[in-house]
């Protein structure tokens, strides 16, 4: 079957950027497996454009695991172009919503008001806050510090025993699944179509890729790799190297509840949210791993109790289920976007990791723009795939990836 | 953190059996179940303040009391196992305590639950299973209703109305969805279980004193209602269960116990990560075992009808070789007495098997059963989930549990899909026009039964 492009892996990258460029006009084929880890199944939601950037949700988490040793160790921000890349994907949510539910049908659940809440159990936290606060600009309105009076006045079902908080009201969130569902609806019904198949091999046919998945087989001149953490497999399939690889997830879900957390908490032991349909995520372990999707009893036993030391009442909810999910991590934490460097026609969308959501739409946006030639209102460069060729082996970068990716002025701890 | 050599999920016959020949081999067992008393689906045993209930089966008392002499074994009732994880590692908790289990050998004899097919207005309150309505006399004593019905397939229909009767209830009729000729060979394929064939045939004999029609090849098309059922309308069945509607009629009623069968639970041997296969004739998705019961996880035994439903006398030899298994595998127990002490089960095992497989060929799931389902039949309870809102997502690519779960929530309430799957899962092989092992299981994600939070928080230390 020819068509004009090719996208493998349906998670809300994939779809969104199928949607994208379905609505642009192009003949557009969506090929997805569905495999157990896939990321988008995994994610809590969290639209934490600020907290994410500057080292808060699962940013503390990861710094925690990674240096265990440095007890003082506090948030690390991401280069700040990171935050404004962010920032204009959570921009487009409240626009989003509706737009998708007019298109499909589907409520992708995209909440405002809630913001997400840092608790800063001690006063080496509240240090931590300042910093961040200085980071951010002393003017500035994405983040608000909080005494633990206004925390407890603001949410009284969190713990006491808190030293203070920090509040950043435009974090919000929206339902992963949903939105990618939504998407890919949107797509096909701009006259894409989907797989359901998993894509074993691809050649290379002249200036065509040639995919195979069992009998089936595509021929497209362009082909975008949007599948997740198995990226740098696809990227391998067509000759090309990608340093992607997976973070896994560990994540508990609750039964519902009527509506009890006022905000999205984000500590230093895990995150706390609630979704719209009522129940609690306490989310989760962030751990370089294979491709494995087991959960462990003590890990959760660990988010379990950092849940019930945030909010206390939480103890006697019955948990359904706990799972677990592979984020497409790469060495410098930022996502892969647009052309390969050498081989021509072959796009990225991936390298998503902990914040893939929130990017969601304005990644759909960069690699759109990259292939149908027009101009995207973000820059595209710090996401080029160029970045890793004058890079050592993804071997070495991964494993230095915390210090040299990042300045020193950058480190908040 | 314990670790005792063998650790059975499951006190029903299949487990005890397993735990009996474990410790008479010398091996430590601990034994869990999450009911309040051992014996499993068919030796329950009544509540001590139900006055009314039936008396117990008295193997099933003779099995009870040799597992409390054993010396060997632990009896831990009232506790749930609720995952089995890499180790294997399995945590089991009771009224918030947690703790977790690392045997060297794991027994997993989880059982059975009831298949019921979504049909409309299946969701009313007065539609149960038929083990729902046996729990009720047997154990507490109290009536379903008064006017009851019995619908689906299979010998555990007859049984159930026979204890309905004699537990003084009214039974209206029951109906089967296969053909009475086809009943009417299993003396010969049962000749050498006779007393099975006596079973059978006593219940048979108790509904005809209680004029009690057997309707064969009917099958629900609907039931009817306001705040309980009253009415239900069913039809003659073709080949593939498919009913006519233009010979559609309708039964007054207050109660209607719907089962097709049996699912076997492999919940747990699935997230062991045991290999699944699908058997349709055993009840669909059960763990691959070798010829002694091990799965494919290293010492991980699946036993009973929990790895594939085959009744209470194959359960209970199946968990005794297993047993021996263990203790041979262990180096308590020789080779050769191994091979002694196992061959009186094997014997029961094969002497079963040709009643088994005429049963399962008779009771076997026919593809038309789904054909009385309505746009807004509910397919998932626990979401509230049509038919037509998995069929559109279906229509949008989804062919799987854990695609339509994301696109739908099917499978994201309470039971995890445990309930649902099994027909729903038909019914999209129905839709797409494959077999029903291509759509694949749902998963199987721990907790497998309720554990609170704070449970999961004060959980062993060691736990890794
Ligand atoms: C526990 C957890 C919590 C998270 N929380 C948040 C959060 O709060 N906020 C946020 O913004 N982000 C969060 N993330 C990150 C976010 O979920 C991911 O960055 C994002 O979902 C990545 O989407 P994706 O489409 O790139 O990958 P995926 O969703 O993994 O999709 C990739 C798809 O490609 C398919 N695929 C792979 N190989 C093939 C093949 N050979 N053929 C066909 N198909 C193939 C897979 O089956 C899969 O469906 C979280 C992640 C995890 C794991
Ligand atoms: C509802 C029902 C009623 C039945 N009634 C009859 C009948 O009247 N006559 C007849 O001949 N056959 C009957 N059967 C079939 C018969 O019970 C089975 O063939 C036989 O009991 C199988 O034995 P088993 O040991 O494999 O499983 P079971 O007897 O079902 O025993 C399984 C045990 O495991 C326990 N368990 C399950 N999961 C967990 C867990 N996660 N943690 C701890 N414990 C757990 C359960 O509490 C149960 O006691 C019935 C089956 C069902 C499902």
């Amino acid at each position: 079957m020819l068509v004009d492009t090719v996208v493998v892996g349906g998670g809300v990258i994939g779809c969104a950027v199928a949607d994208a460029l379905a609505r642009a006009g192009r003949k557009v084929h969506l090929l997805d497996a569905t495999l157990p880890g896939r990321a988008t199944s995994a994610s809590a939601g969290g639209l934490w454009a600020v907290g994410e950037s500057i080292g808060l949700g699962c940013g503390v988490i990861l710094h925690a695991q990674e240096n265990p040793d440095a007890e003082q160790a506090g948030p690390m921000p991401l280069p700040r172009v990171f935050m404004d890349f962010l920032l204009a994907g959570n921009r487009q949510f409240p626009r989003l919503g509706p737009e998708l539910k007019e298109r499909t049908g589907i409520d992708v659940e995209v909440e405002s008001g809630t913001g997400l809440l840092y608790l800063l159990y001690e006063d080496n936290h509240v240090q931590h806050a300042r910093q961040l606060q200085d980071w951010l600009g002393q003017e500035s309105d994405l983040m608000v510090t909080w005494s633990p009076e206004e925390v407890r006045d603001h949410d009284p079902c969190l713990t006491d025993e808190l030293a203070g908080g920090v509040f950043f009201p435009g974090d919000n969130q929206v339902n992963p699944m949903l939105l990618a569902e939504a998407w890919k609806r949107s797509a096909i019904l701009a006259g894409a179509e989907f797989h359901p198949c998993r894509v074993e091999r691809i050649e290379r046919a002249g200036k065509s890729f040639l995919l195979h998945s069992g009998s089936e087989r595509w021929e497209s001149p362009e082909l975008v790799i949007a599948a997740g953490a198995w990226s740098g497999d696809l990227a391998q399939m067509v000759g090309a190297s990608l340093p992607v690889f997976p973070v896994r997830g560990q994540i508990v879900c609750t039964e519902t509840l009527s509506r009890t957390l006022r905000s999205n908490l984000s500590t230093p032991d895990c995150y706390v949210l609630q979704k719209s349909h009522g129940e609690v995520i306490v989310g989760s372990t962030t751990e370089r791993s294979d491709f494995g999707t087991q959960v462990r009893p003590g890990d959760l036993r660990d988010l379990a109790r950092g849940a019930c030391r945030a909010v206390p009442g939480l103890a006697s909810l019955a948990v359904k289920r706990t799972w677990a999910g592979l984020r497409p991590g790469t060495p410098d934490e930022f996502p892969v976007l647009g052309p390969d460097p050498d081989i021509e026609n072959l796009y990225y969308a991936t390298g998503g990791f902990r914040t893939g959501i929130v990017a969601a739409p304005i990644t759909a946006e960069l690699v759109a723009c990259s292939i149908l030639g027009t101009t995207p209102s973000f820059p595209q460069e710090p996401f080029l795939a160029r970045r890793f060729r004058d890079a050592p082996g993804p071997e070495a970068s991964q494993r230095d990836s915390s210090s040299s990716s990042r300045t020193e002025s950058d480190s908040v701890a | 953190m314990s670790a005792p050599d063998v650790l059975v999920i499951g006190g029903g016959p299949a487990g005890m059996g397993a735990a009996l020949e474990a410790a008479n081999s010398g091996l430590t067992c601990v034994l869990v179940d999450e009911s309040p008393e051992l014996g499993g689906q068919i030796y329950r045993a009544p509540l001590p303040e139900a006055e009314q209930a039936m008396s117990p089966h008295p193997h099933g008392a003779y099995l009870r009391q040799k597992v409390r002499e054993s010396s060997g074994i632990e009896v831990r009732t009232g506790c749930s196992a609720w995952g089995v994880f890499e180790g294997p590692e399995v945590p089991v908790s009771s009224e918030g305590s947690t703790i977790v289990y690392r045997p060297k050998a794991l027994v997993i004899a989880p059982g059975a639950y009831e298949f019921v097919p979504p049909f409309p207005g299946w969701t009313l309150p007065g539609v149960m299973t038929p083990g729902a309505a046996q729990i009720l006399v047997k154990t507490m004593g109290i009536e379903p209703g008064k006017r009851v019905i019995l619908a689906g397939t299979g010998p555990f229909l007859p049984a159930v109305a026979s204890q309905l009767v004699r537990a003084g209830v009214g039974v209206t009729a029951v109906l089967e969805a296969s053909p009475r000729h086809h009943w009417w060979t299993l003396p010969w394929h049962g000749f050498r279980t006779p007393s099975i064939l006596r079973e059978g045939l006593g219940y048979l004999a108790t509904l005809r004193r209680a004029r009690v029609p057997i309707l064969y090849r009917r099958g629900i098309v609907e039931v009817r209602g306001g705040e309980r059922m009253t009415h239900v309308a069913h039809a003659p069945l073709d080949d593939h269960w498919a009913p006519n509607l233009s010979r559609r009629e309708e039964i007054e009623a207050d109660t209607l116990c719907v089962g097709y069968g049996f699912v076997p639970r492999v919940h747990l041997a699935q997230s062991a990560g045991c290999e699944l296969e699908f058997r349709d004739e055993q009840g669909g998705w059960v763990p691959r075992r070798d010829a002694e019961f091990a799965t494919s996880v290293e010492g991980v035994y699946s036993v009973g009808d929990g790895a594939g439903v085959a009744g209470a006398w194959s359960a209970e030899s199946e968990g005794r070789i297993a047993g021996l298994a263990i203790a041979r595998r262990l180096g308590a127990l020789e080779p050769g007495d191994f091979d002694r002490q196992q061959r009186p089960w094997r014997t029961k095992l094969d002497r079963l098997t040709p009643i088994r497989r005429a049963l399962d060929r008779i009771c076997r799931i026919r593809s038309g059963l789904f054909e009385s389902i309505q746009d807004d039949t509910l397919v998932c309870r626990c979401e509230e989930l049509p038919w037509k809102t998995v069929r559109s997502a279906i229509d949008f690519g989804a062919d799987q549990f854990r695609s339509l779960k994301v696109a739908t929530r099917l499978g994201m309430g309470p039971c995890q899909g445990r309930f649902c799957w099994p027909a729903t899962s038909r019914m999209i092989a129905r839709q797409c026009q494959v077999g029903v092992e291509q759509v694949g299981p749902s998963s199987a994600r721990p907790p497998l039964r309720p554990v609170s939070l704070g449970c999961l928080a004060s959980m062993d230390e060691e736990a890794r």
